[in-house]
């Protein structure tokens, strides 16, 4: 099944080459190795985030005294000032998380 | 993951038989809030529109109050004395600053440095954050109901990341959290007899003598444990203490599957019960739960650090909305905070898969010594209150509040420099590991 497939051939080949010499690494597979996979940046996920979550700041303090009237109503009211601390933390969160990847802090693997 | 959701289910429903189940400390109970609409000099009284309520309010001066404390049409927070009468004011306080943009910067750094503490240590930030807010002008209950607000989805952030980094164990939160908020009631229960026997000052030098005993101890005990870790290259091991406890075979046994732990009962839940009972004295619970965690169930740094979200997580939910109905939260320094902690708490959580063990051990022990030293600062104070010791000179007094507020301040900068610096070297080292491995393979 092997013998009619031209790479199998050829690695065989090669292989036997490197083996019987010393081993000297050729350039061509040193560079190959270095350009491997690299995870792109999340540059756009970092830009929409940051101005949903910029807007959100902008919209609540140009409406401060409202806000913070009725966010401090008490009672069932109270469900505002935990609701919004919740979103924000999704918006700004999935920001702050983007911006360290996008300045390439990334957890160390094991 | 099934078993979590019955006890959070019942856990919920449960939460109406322990209405008012406080974590960390409640709202205040003698306190309205409202806006002043007239002021009466002559007759020493102020009308005051209540929030929620149709009919205005009039409320007369109590012994320290004049006219000119009274501020119209904003929004304030009036201390009632019972003692006096059912309408006497003690004190009244504007609950809202003016925010100028230095303020909006000193909340957006203290945000982001405290976030990252506690993304590293699992707390912390509480400490200095609610001091901070007090000293820009919020009053104390706005200021622990405001930081209180921006726990719970900082921790919620942070103990996602490091679930996702595999060392956060959510059963052991869970645990921890549910008796926790019983130890805060039996603490509220004590503070409250001390207050009533030996009045605000007592009280206070109470949880002072308490706070700075506690922190000295277990904090010299962590930077000892620390110190003999980092210096002969050991891997931590769980503790002598743990390691007999876990061979208690007592029923209920828990099993702890991240934490590697597998304890019984009626171990956990008392370190939770204490956690709780200082957590609403001292007001830094993490504290007391991190060192537990390590050295009384025997998990490791790491997952105790990790786990300490979780509860920071669920307390700090539990606590947002009782604030919230008691409507004292200032959104605005909620969100001014989050926006610097929510970077920083992911950028330690990160941090913590460069170090090793006894880095985040070191970082907490620094931490606690030095917040031991600002409120101990406190300490003479108090005691002159009580007339245990002649009053303090003016000058001494108002030192002894700068050394305080500042030790407040080098414990945050402190801890700043060793994160990032264990930080910065855990990635250099790690760069330099994946190159030399590069090299390595490329040869052969």
């Amino acid at each position: 099944m092997n013998e009619n497939n031209p790479y199998q051939t050829r690695l065989a080949v090669n292989k036997s080459k490197r083996s019987s010499t010393s081993a000297v690494t050729s350039p061509a597979t040193a560079k190959q190795t270095q350009t491997t996979y690299r995870k792109k940046k999340p540059v756009g996920k970092m830009l929409l985030f940051g101005s949903v979550s910029l807007a959100a700041y902008a919209l609540l303090i140009s409406n401060e005294a409202l806000v913070t009237n009725t966010y401090t109503l008490g009672g069932w009211w109270a469900a505002l000032p935990v609701g919004t601390a919740f979103g924000f933390s999704f918006i700004h969160g999935a920001f702050a998380s983007n911006l360290l990847s996008v300045l390439g802090l990334e957890p160390k693997k094991a | 993951m099934n078993k979590i959701l019955i006890i959070l289910f019942a856990a919920l429903l449960m939460t109406p038989l322990v209405k008012n189940a406080y974590a960390e400390g409640g709202p205040p109970a003698n306190a309205i809030k409202g806006v002043f609409t007239e002021v009466d000099a002559a007759n020493k009284t102020a009308t005051i529109q209540v929030d929620g309520q149709s009919e205005p309010r009039i409320l007369s001066f109590g012994d320290n109050v004049i006219a000119e404390d009274v501020v119209l049409n904003k929004k304030v927070m009036v201390s009632l004395d019972s003692h006096a009468g059912p309408n006497v004011i003690k004190d009244i306080s504007i609950m809202f600053f003016e925010m100028t943009l230095t303020k909006i910067i000193a909340l957006l750094i203290v945000g982001l440095i405290g976030g990252l503490l506690s993304g590293f240590i699992g707390s912390g930030g509480a400490f200095v954050l609610t001091p901070a807010m007090m000293s820009l002008g919020a009053p104390g209950a706005v200021a622990v109901a405001s930081n209180m607000c921006h726990k719970f989805p900082k921790a919620m952030v942070g103990a996602y990341k490091r679930w996702k980094y595999g060392q956060a164990d959510v059963k052991l939160g869970l645990v921890m959290a549910a008796t926790a908020i019983i130890g805060v009631q039996i603490g509220i229960k004590v503070q409250k007899i001390i207050l009533n026997h030996w009045g605000n000052a007592g009280s206070n030098l109470y949880v002072s003598i308490i706070f700075v005993l506690v922190l000295v101890i277990v904090g010299a005990y962590v930077l000892s444990d620390a110190i003999k870790l980092s210096k002969g290259n050991l891997e931590a091991k769980a503790s002598k203490l743990a390691l007999s406890l876990q061979k208690i075979e007592l029923w209920p046994m828990m099993e702890f599957k991240v934490a590697n732990v597998r304890i019984s009962a009626w171990v956990t839940v008392p370190v939770g019960l204490f956690t709780g009972m200082l957590a609403a004295t001292i007001a830094v619970g993490g504290f007391i739960g991190v060192p537990g965690m390590i050295y009384v169930v025997g998990a490791s740094a790491l997952v105790a650090s990790a786990t300490e979200l979780v509860v920071a997580f669920i307390m700090g939910a539990w606590g947002s909305i009782q604030w919230g109905i008691a409507g004292l939260i200032d959104i605005r320094m909620t969100l001014l905070i989050l926006a610097g902690s929510l970077i920083g708490v992911q950028l330690g959580a990160l941090g913590t898969t460069y170090v090793k063990d006894h880095t985040i051990k070191l970082v907490m022990a620094a931490v606690m010594l030095i917040v031991a030293v600002s409120r101990g600062a406190k300490v003479p104070g108090y005691l002159a209150d009580l007339d245990v010791i002649s009053p303090l000179p003016r000058q001494l007094a108002s030192m002894l509040n700068t050394i305080s507020f500042w030790a407040l301040i080098a414990a945050l900068a402190v801890a700043g420099i060793i994160i990032s610096v264990a930080m910065i070297k855990g990635i250099m080292q790690d760069k330099a590991e994946k190159q030399g491995k590069l090299v390595q393979e490329t040869v052969v």
